[in-house]
């Protein structure tokens, strides 16, 4: 264990020491005297850790602006206590801190990068620290990658990631931050905070407003729609015509009784077909959209004027 | 957008971030990383809908991979690209210069393989019912390019910049842009409903272009964090609607009786567009305010947005306001409160249809004509307030309340509101050891009450109102006066809901963890008409980190999701 001095107050508060650090990169004054305990100190112990961070942004950044340096005290506060003691508890780690002290720390320079909603963050409220994702002392910025760093916790949202309809985020074509902002807030570029604005950046033809709505479309999409992944197409919860029979009468000629054999149509005789005894039911019961297409909404009317047009079969 | 522009694009974008490490005279740290490989994709047993998004060609393709890193004393570029194959292209440059500036360009494409529906299920004949012979009722469909193979390539720009205009009030200035297009093909299916309802299949193309752009400004004056953000977005398609022929009306049969079929089409024997898309703008304004407040932290925003469909001059409105306050009520415990509220108001078109039975000699005519109410109009209010407590110094227990409040105006389609309150509680219990040991476990119970339900799903206009009593004449069209059977209260949504999750983590040394967990849902609705409503699942979750060094993280898992769910679903009523 190399030599060091202990300082006569035991240790300067992380606060403070952060406020010198700053106010020396402004005034060019050397803040470099106050760290008590040198950086090859704490590498007696802890090698990897002092070697990686020298090639991190931090450790760039620090050890060459004139006046900061790149000591482990930035961050952990005075590790007298912890040397003397061999006690982890003898020193701040903050990647063992909650709500009410760890990211702090960070936002003591970390403070015009969007996160002004953490204190209200569904992450913060959670106990997430910063460190809890992201890799001090590594050169790269997070722990893992998306998804793999956000499937740690969320693990429901990676089985439904492997459900044969889903985003493409297991292809790589999108990540968890291109809809979730995870240090709290909207998601970026969404214009309010409602559910659909979320859908619609991504999504805008299904925005309207239309002549001709569907319910669902305005209330929620999650209410036909499971956004991590489903067993139905489309991200739907359930396969047609469940779903939509769950909220719709079933169309009445489901019940027509069918013919058996082939047959052409009167009026149109190049229309042919073979009917079979279940055909009205597959016709009618089996994929709802294949009539009503516009399911989301349309500007223009449906035939039957009894219907009001509002049929969304155009 | 062309090709090209997309390629000029991204390249002013890495042009802009390296004048930003190539303007540094100091030393600069420099690495690159080129992989050079191939990939060959098998079709023998091709399954389109799994390969959604994975497509490739049976042939060797070849594939780059490009990672630069440069940093000098104040300035950080990192530029990482791929190119998997001409329709999958990733490409992503951040260049950051001390405090002072951010930009970010990120380009990816991609295929989405959308299949084609080949309607072999659309073909059927009724019986006459009176006979017993083959009747009028017909199903049939037409492929008219039937060997399509229908997909559309997705492109994506997203760059993003921020600038520090002044240290004094730290004025920063940011502005982000997106551009999503989409080229391809699609099905697009007419339905012909009148003599027999016959379904036409034919290509579409696809030509989708999203363009949004936010700006705004923010700075701190006087110990508050204040902020303005401007947006706009556009939707447009470039690619011709789709045209279909609509069957002259008549009787499906005899093919007689013109005139009285055509009087009840909106249209018929004619050629017209359908499956047409919007063209749509939109514009928001959101200012926020920040500051610390007694002992905690208020912050607050304001915003509003309008859309507009420019093709039909409808337009939604959308004012949001949200007040957030976190405050230490003591040094071991935080109060969290979130509001929100939220105003949402469409224009509520008047629909002028041509009178049903117009000129019928028998004088039955109705006037189907009616304001279309939008469903969307409502307020929408949300609160929650939430205690932290740390119990002891490896215990933190949180109790949290929320009501939330749907008011809706004209519900779902007709002038008529109605309104759905929502009662969340949530109880969460954290022990945490250092580093070596942490434990999980919560609870949360949502009680609603009158969740939104379709309350007339496709017959959502007022012609019900309209023809009750009087219909009665007609017992071969109108199946109104059974509508009331149809219409029971129905929905898949529930009003109790139960949420357990417990997760558990381990780590015997700093190399080492392992993490066990289980989530479970049960949610219910038992306020229904006829059958209740049930939503099970089940995820019991393993995972093991090990990490031998800072540059190593080896992990493995394993989850299981069990879900069943109980709905209703209506049956068919035939009066016809």
């Amino acid at each position: 264990m190399g030599n060091y001095q202990k300082g006569a107050s035991g240790g300067i508060p992380v606060s403070t020491r952060v406020f010198l650090i700053l106010l020396g990169l402004l005034t060019g004054i050397s803040v470099a005297a106050l760290a008590e305990v040198p950086n090859d100190v704490c590498a007696d112990c802890h090698a990897d850790i002092v070697e990686a961070f020298s090639g991190t942004a931090h450790g760039v950044y620090l050890s060459r602006t004139p006046g900061a340096e790149a000591s482990c005290e930035g961050c952990h506060g005075s590790a007298v206590d912890h040397i003397e003691g061999g006690d982890p508890a003898g020193i701040l780690n903050p990647a063992s801190q909650d709500q009410f002290g760890a990211s702090l720390l960070c936002f003591n320079c970390h403070r015009s990068m969007g996160f002004d909603d953490w204190a209200f963050s569904a992450h913060n409220a959670g106990d997430v620290s910063c460190a809890g994702c992201h890799a001090i002392h590594s050169t790269e910025y997070v722990k893992a990658d998306e998804p793999d760093l956000c499937y740690e916790c969320h693990v429901e949202v990676q089985a439904a990631a492997y459900m044969p309809s889903r985003h493409p985020v297991r292809e790589g074509k999108l990540v968890c931050g291109d809809c979730h902002n995870p240090h709290g807030g909207p998601a970026r570029l969404t214009a309010d905070n409602t559910g659909r604005e979320l859908c619609f950046s991504c999504h805008a033809e299904k925005e309207g407003p239309f002549v001709y709505e569907h319910a669902p479309v305005n209330e929620d999409c999650l209410i036909c729609h499971n956004p991590h992944g489903s067993v139905a197409d489309n991200l739907l919860r359930q396969t047609e015509p469940s779903l939509c029979l769950s909220c719709h009468p079933m169309h009445f000629h489901a019940t027509v009784v069918s013919v058996d054999g082939d047959f052409t149509t009167p009026q149109a005789p190049e229309r042919a077909g073979t009917s079979t005894s279940d055909g009205w039911k597959q016709g009618m019961l089996t994929k709802c959209s294949q009539c009503h297409t516009e399911i989301h909404g349309s500007d223009l009317p449906s035939q039957a004027i009894s219907a009001g047009g509002t049929a969304l079969t155009r | 957008m062309k090709t090209i522009n997309i390629i000029l694009y991204v390249g002013l974008v890495l042009l802009l971030a390296f004048s930003v490490v190539l303007a540094e005279d100091n030393e600069t740290q420099e690495s690159t990383i080129l992989w050079i490989g191939s990939h060959y994709v098998d079709f023998s047993d091709y399954n389109k809908k799994i390969g959604e998004y994975l497509c490739g060609e049976d042939e060797w393709i070849p594939e780059l991979e490009l990672t630069y890193f440069s940093r000098s004393d104040n300035s950080i570029f990192r530029l990482d690209g791929h190119f998997h194959d001409d329709k999958d292209i990733f490409a992503d440059a951040r260049a950051t210069k001390g405090d002072h500036f951010r930009l970010s360009g990120k380009y990816r494409s991609f295929i989405r393989q959308l299949g084609q529906d080949l309607l072999t299920n659309v073909e059927a004949r009724e019986f006459f019912e009176s006979t017993g012979n083959p009747g009028g009722k017909m199903l049939t469909h037409e492929l008219l390019d039937p060997g399509a193979d229908y997909d559309y390539k997705r492109q994506e720009i997203l760059t993003e910049v921020e600038i520090l205009l002044s240290r004094k009030n730290n004025i920063r200035f940011t502005a982000a842009h997106r551009s999503v297009l989409k080229n391809g093909e699609r099905q697009a299916i007419a339905n012909n409903h009148c003599f027999s309802c016959h379904l036409t299949s034919e290509s579409a193309d696809v030509v989708q272009r999203s363009h949004q752009i936010e700006a705004g400004l923010d700075a701190e004056l006087a110990g508050s964090d204040i902020g303005y953000r401007f947006g706009y977005r556009v939707f447009e398609s470039d690619a011709p609607d789709p045209v279909a022929y609509y069957d002259p009306a008549k009787h499906p049969v005899h093919g007689g009786a013109g005139a009285e079929f055509s009087s009840r089409q909106v249209f018929d024997d004619t050629s017209v567009a359908y499956s047409t898309l919007p063209r749509t703008e939109k514009t928001s304004h959101k200012v926020r305010f920040k500051r610390d407040l007694g002992q905690g932290e208020f912050a607050s925003s304001l915003g509003y947005s309008i859309a507009k469909n420019t093709i039909t001059d409808l337009s939604s409105e959308a004012y949001v306001g949200s007040a957030n306050y976190a405050v230490g009520l003591s040094n071991r415990t935080r109060l969290v409160t979130r509001g929100t509220v939220t105003m949402l108001k469409a224009d509520d078109p008047w629909i002028d249809l041509p009178t049903y039975r117009g000129g019928a000699a028998d004088l039955n005519e109705t006037d189907f004509d009616f304001t279309r109410y939008s469903g969307l109009d409502r307020w929408d209010l949300r609160f929650s307030a939430e205690v932290i407590s740390r119990l002891s110094p490896r215990v933190v227990l949180y109790v949290l309340g929320g009501y939330d409040r749907v008011d809706r105006d004209d519900y779902p389609i007709w002038d008529e509101g109605t309104q759905t309150d929502k009662f969340t509680g949530q109880v969460k219990l954290r022990y945490r050891k250092g580093l070596r040991y942490s434990s999980l476990v919560k609870y949360r119970f949502e009680k609603t009450s009158d969740p939104f339900v379709s309350a007339r799903g496709l017959f959502e206009l007022p012609g019900y109102d309209i023809l009750e009593p009087a219909v009665p004449v007609s017992p071969w069209i109108f199946y109104w006066q059974r509508e009331d059977l149809r219409y029971q209260s129905i929905t898949t949504l529930p009003t109790d809901k139960h949420v357990f999750e417990w997760r558990s983590t381990y780590r015997p040394s700093e190399r080492y963890g392992l993490t066990i967990g289980l989530k479970g849902k049960y949610d219910k609705n038992n306020d229904l008409d006829s059958l209740d409503v049930q939503h099970f699942s089940l995820q019991p979750n393993l995972n093991i980190n090990y990490t031998p060094d800072v540059k190593w993280t080896l992990a493995a898992g394993y989850t299981y999701s069990f879900d069943k769910s109980k709905l209703p679903i209506t049956v068919a009523l035939f009066d016809g």
